[in-house]
């Protein structure tokens, strides 16, 4: 089993170029093992926090320590090791269409494989083994010759976990991981990480917009609102005033994804 | 069930309109053509009557030119087959160097400024020299033949390529990139193994393309004697046969016709 790291943010804030403060004195801690949401209206500063744990998105001020490591002191090599560590998930699956299942997987190697094999592509024994061995658990496995851009929004998304799980990640991000899907297909994701989280221990933390997903799939909930924290507890105490406080109006239909099928 | 309500009839909003502005282009576009053929003010001096002055001569030329003698298509063959050679292998070579360079002129692809900015000068400069001009200076640095065309295409396609591939990049929607920085990739890892893939079909694309071109500019690259069928074009031209310049004239025609035909069709498969 992989180690599941915790991640701690100190004080964290993020200002955008264009003047926008994003994420507004964030301090927060996550246990490894644990499975978060964090929820909260687009524009709350979601997706700022979750890219602030990989580096994507640099904190302007603060740390962020993650597992063993210092996000905000690492540079070049060091950060991409470090990426290599922490799988991650998005709205918009974000695989390239055009190249088979088999090489968007083999991204999820990036990090473990030297460029040279990148280059011949030429994948290591080791290599192909763990990324079939991710398809296979997310059972996409017949689907390795498909092209990317052949496969339905479910499968797109699973082979997208695929890729995240390839890297023998010790935490797993997801950024609306089920925005794009159905409710059927956005429920069996949903399943899908909370066993990642189940059966190999990783710390998962899930961006959500839909409250009976966050109360449903996951154990602690994070509110955010206009860059700060407005609530952290347990998900599935969260009441609807809870949500109405986080959402910083009352709770509409669209709020709600509904029961799968 | 009544009737269906005659729907009433809706007042087109009044479109905005700016007379006063398409007067001052339209102004302004007829001096600048006026004034640039007017000889008196420095402009061109365009003598239309001597087209009716050599009218005589110049239909005599042509009806030499109606006659081609066809008894010359077996000598034109072998320069023929070395024009398209120089496009072909051209073309190839272009090609093969474009990849590289283009992904260091696009943005996505290349988040350094300063090599960004290289290259993208740099292919800037070599576009804006005229294919003829690099030939003539090709044919004096290196001599006469078909080294000097061959350099001439490399340089004229890698322009056309790096330019609109580039772009073409620059515009499009790379969500796989995040995903390849967030899987902790390095860039030429997310170039190598998603980039290339993703964007082969804007390359195929520009390198049919270049292949079209090159047939059409090795044709005259002889001209300032940098190989092919223009070298034997312009021999015999100067030579006043007229009916030898007219089946190179037809036969340029048909291969250049023939190269399109098949371009197109393949870039149509490729969309």
């Amino acid at each position: 089993m992989d180690t599941a790291w915790h991640v701690e943010l100190d004080r964290v804030s993020v200002t955008y170029p264009n003047g926008t403060r994003a994420l507004k004195d964030v301090s927060l801690r996550i246990d490894a093992g644990e499975m978060v949401s964090i929820v909260g209206l687009s524009g709350s500063g979601k997706s700022t926090l979750i890219r602030t744990i990989n580096g994507l998105v640099r904190a302007t001020d603060g740390t962020i320590a993650v597992g063993p490591h210092e996000v905000t002191s690492l540079h070049g090599r060091a950060l991409r090791e470090l990426r290599g560590h922490i799988g991650m998930i998005f709205q918009g699956f974000n695989l390239a269409e055009r190249t088979d299942v088999y090489r968007n997987v083999l991204v999820g190697r990036f990090a473990h494989s030297p460029a040279w094999r990148n280059l011949l592509g030429i994948p290591s024994a080791q290599d192909r083994d763990v990324a079939l061995a991710a398809l296979e658990s997310v059972g996409m496995l017949e689907k390795v010759w498909a092209r990317g851009g052949a496969l339905s929004g479910g499968q797109k998304q699973r082979v997208a976990i695929a890729r995240a799980l390839s890297q023998e990640p010790s935490i797993m991000l997801a950024d609306e991981p089920v925005a794009s899907l159905d409710p059927p297909t956005a429920h069996a994701v949903m399943s899908d990480l909370r066993r990642i989280n189940q059966e190999r221990g990783l710390t998962v933390m899930v961006n959500i917009h839909l409250m009976d997903l966050a109360r449903q799939y996951t154990t602690r909930m994070i509110g955010l609102r206009a860059g700060e924290v407005v609530y952290d507890g347990p998900a599935k105490d969260a009441t609807d005033a809870d949500f109405e406080q986080i959402y910083g109006r009352p709770i509409q239909v669209r709020d709600q994804l509904g029961a799968a099928g | 069930m009544t009737a269906p309500a005659v729907a009433p009839r809706r007042e087109l909003p009044p479109k905005p309109r700016n007379i006063l502005r398409v007067a001052l282009i339209v102004t302004v576009l007829v001096t600048l053509t006026v004034a640039a053929c007017t000889p008196a003010i420095g402009g061109v001096e365009i003598d239309l009557a001597s087209i009716s002055k050599h009218w005589a001569n110049g239909a005599k030329k042509l009806g030499q030119m109606m006659q081609p003698n066809f008894a010359f298509l077996p000598r034109t063959v072998a320069p023929m087959l070395e024009t398209l050679q120089m496009a072909v292998v051209g073309a190839a070579i272009a090609a093969a160097i474009s990849v590289p360079l283009t992904l260091w002129a696009a943005k996505p692809t290349n988040a350094n400024s300063v090599t960004r900015g290289v290259v993208r000068t740099a292919v800037n400069v070599v576009r804006a020299v005229p294919d003829l001009v690099y030939a003539s200076v090709l044919v004096a640095m290196v001599g006469v033949g078909v080294l000097p065309g061959l350099i001439t295409l490399v340089l004229f396609d890698l322009g056309i390529i790096v330019k609109l591939v580039s772009e073409a990049i620059d515009s499009a929607d790379h969500g796989y990139m995040e995903a390849g920085r967030a899987a902790g990739g390095s860039q030429f890892q997310i170039n190598r193994v998603t980039a290339l893939p993703q964007t082969l079909p804007l390359f195929a694309n520009q390198w049919l393309y270049t292949l079209e071109l090159n047939v059409r500019i090795s044709a005259i690259l002889g001209f300032v004697g940098a190989g092919g069928i223009g070298r034997i074009l312009d021999e015999r031209r100067n030579f006043y046969a007229y009916g030898d310049v007219s089946v190179i004239i037809l036969e340029i025609l048909v291969v250049v016709v023939l190269i399109e035909v098949l371009s197109n069709a393949l870039r149509k498969r490729l969309a």
